[in-house]
């Protein structure tokens, strides 16, 4: 184990995560002890703390933000939906919340460093130039990443809804929806994380958009075909739901189908021109980077 | 108070709702203007140190602390001379422990495992009160100081770490907390209450304890309700809520968050059309409406509407027997473990020092 070793930090904040959803589900289901409530929070903070220092590393790696392969971009979503949770923790007890963020972050890491071929060392090979040339495309990339973090929390907080809605509808008592967060707190709490969201979202097309007038080599009409769907995909939700015209189960499913469509479209979308001279072109990540 | 500690023992002498159905215990049980007279005439039995009193609507105990050599059957005698009851009749009704018994049954009524309600909190309120007025009157020493702290704090034990109080079994609390899980803080819901039966005097009573201040009431008369026998407009003025004409619900319906009706009209009062039209006025916020009726006063279809949450009383007794159900579960297993903290509390109680004087005498035939 190498704790300079930016691999090694992520694996063992994926596991930090793993055990914060079993002591998370633990305290929440099992046993009142506080000490299982207070190790769930411990082993976010801990896992954090860990993906933080191992995305650093990875950053002096390749001298830039880590978003140049699937495993960097999914452990930077990962990151921010830990950072969006710790931040609304510090307002509300969230811990059912918590354990389902951890759950996320840590099965999607795993998954992410059990694929070797998500981490290819892209910065080893002898054409590799700075992953971001622009400081300004490097902004772009990271606020479009962290939105999708909160986008993951907003699917998490939707899953919630419609399982509570679901308890609530079956008319038994269920061992979730006592501890899940009522129904309506819960359609709040998505209506602002999609505002948050949209409001990043369209801040990083705003600044991708503006490297883009002046070099429109560097992205494919693909990408930006799904990058402004996606966009729009979350403004026309956002606006629904703020008209009262979609709300409800039709609006929890509705934010996580984008949600799922947002994370397949990452391993679709290549950002770099192909026929772009290679030299000239700094390599961004792929979709609404 | 004796200075020997070592030689003292404890004694309960009880009639609860395990023994006693109301009738009897309305006989055993001490009226209020009577229990200066009973704790005066209970701290002078001779060899007994320390008393005090648990007088509920569902039990009366008599717990005493005493000097070797005193008999329980004092007690006894004392109880039915004061009540006037034959001794025998008495003998049938109660039961006796002493010892670490008493600690054990001690325990299990201030967890609520022994009430008739298992699980349920009042039980250990009523204690407290019981102690503190004990200690008021000076009857209460060093061993049912003891024996009560530790008992209260059995009881945060098996709260705490059993599921003994986990879900709701009252009618009125199960709605409470379906509403607490639609819309969070039952006390921010308003809920308009239509007719004034005793599921709805319960929901009401219930939800006015969560602090809901926006009670409403209607009635198809103000004159008499025949579920209740109330008036609706006395039972809005009882939880400080409001009377509704009958003639305006209909059009009021989007202003209320819970709707509950439970009448004996035998018509639909509240149609699937009026419920669509109350939210298209409030489209993304949920409606809760109970039926409490039979027959039923809510059209079925009403569920289909989205963001509506309909139940009816099968519903939320089904919830209610799930919750018991699951609260019985757990009584065994607190049950065990109460046994195992009594025998070690005894033990430090008498300091290992005088042999076990853990005779439990029931008097009742079976229990």
């Amino acid at each position: 184990m190498n704790f300079n070793e930016a691999r090694d930090l992520l694996w063992i904040a994926s596991i930090f995560y793993v055990f914060a959803v079993g002591f998370g589900f633990a305290s929440t289901f099992f046993s009142k002890n506080s000490f299982c409530k207070q190790a769930t929070l411990l082993a976010i903070v801990f896992g954090f703390f860990l993906q933080t220092r191992g995305l650093y590393l990875r950053g002096l790696e390749i001298s830039g933000c880590p978003l140049g392969n699937n495993l960097e971009r999914i452990q930077f979503i990962t990151w921010s939906l830990i950072l969006t949770f710790l931040i609304l923790r510090l307002l509300w007890k969230l811990n059912l919340l918590g354990s389902l963020c951890s759950g996320m972050a840590g099965v999607f890491g795993i998954i992410s460093l059990i694929n070797g071929q998500w981490d290819h060392p892209y910065w080893m090979e002898s054409t590799y130039q700075r992953l971001f040339s622009d400081p300004w495309i490097e902004l772009h990339a990271s606020i479009a990443i962290f939105s999708y973090g909160i986008f993951a929390l907003l699917a998490i907080v939707s899953g919630m809804y419609l399982i509570q809605r679901k308890s609530l509808l079956s008319k038994k008592s269920g061992i979730w929806g006592t501890f899940l967060p009522p129904i309506h707190d819960l359609d709040h709490s998505a209506f602002r994380l999609l505002l948050v969201g949209t409001l990043f979202l369209t801040l990083s097309i705003v600044v991708g958009g503006m490297h883009w007038v002046h070099h429109p080599e560097y992205v494919t009409s693909f990408k930006l075909f799904i990058t402004l769907l996606l966009w729009a995909g979350y403004c026309i939700l956002f606006f629904l739901r703020y008209s009262n015209r979609l709300f409800g189960s039709k609006f929890a499913k509705s934010a996580i189908s984008l949600f799922i469509v947002a994370i397949v479209s990452m391993g679709f979308v290549n950002s770099k021109d192909r026929n772009a001279n290679i030299s000239s072109i700094p390599v961004q990540p792929r979709n609404g980077q | 108070m004796g200075s020997n500690e070592y030689s003292k023992s404890l004694h309960v002498l009880g009639s609860s709702h395990h023994i006693a159905d109301l009738a009897v215990r309305e006989k055993i049980s001490l009226p209020q203007d009577k229990i200066d007279e009973f704790y005066s005439g209970l701290s002078a039995l001779p060899g007994l140190e320390e008393c005090l009193l648990l007088n509920t609507c569902n039990r009366t105990e008599i717990y005493g602390a005493s000097s070797n050599g005193f008999s329980p059957d004092l007690l006894h005698k004392y109880l039915s001379d004061f009540r006037e009851i034959d001794p025998d009749f008495l003998s049938k009704h109660s039961y006796r422990h002493s010892g670490e018994k008493v600690v054990r049954h001690l325990f299990e009524v201030t967890s609520g495992i022994d009430s008739q309600m298992v699980g349920e909190t009042e039980i250990l309120g009523q204690v407290k009160k019981a102690y503190e007025d004990a200690c008021d009157r000076n009857v209460s020493g060093k061993m049912l100081n003891r024996l009560f702290q530790k008992g209260f704090q059995a009881a945060k034990w098996a709260r705490t770490n059993t599921g003994i109080s986990k879900g709701q079994v009252n009618l009125g609390n199960v709605l409470c907390e379906l509403a607490r899980r639609i819309f969070g803080k039952v006390s921010n819901s308003r809920l308009l209450v239509i007719g004034a039966g005793e599921v709805a005097e319960s929901a009401m009573e219930a939800f006015r304890s969560r602090g809901s201040q926006a009670i409403t009431v209607t009635g198809r008369t103000f004159d008499w309700c025949p579920l209740s026998r109330r008036k609706p407009d006395e039972l809005a003025e009882k939880f400080g809520g409001f009377a509704l004409s009958f003639s305006k619900y209909q059009e009021s319906l989007h202003h209320f968050d819970v709707i509950l009706t439970s009448t004996a009209s035998g018509r639909s009062l509240i149609s699937a059309s009026a419920v669509r039209l109350a939210m298209k006025k409030r489209p993304s916020k949920p409606l809760f409406l109970i039926d409490a009726s039979v027959p039923r006063n809510i059209d079925e279809s009403v569920a289909k509407v989205d963001n509506v949450f309909l139940y009816n009383m099968d519903d939320v007794s089904l919830i209610a027997n799930e919750n018991l159900k699951s609260r019985m579960a757990e009584v065994e297993r607190c049950r065990n473990v109460l046994s195992k903290k009594a025998v070690r509390i005894w033990e430090q109680m008498t300091h290992h020092a005088i042999p076990s004087t853990s005779v439990s005498q029931s008097t009742a035939s079976s229990s």
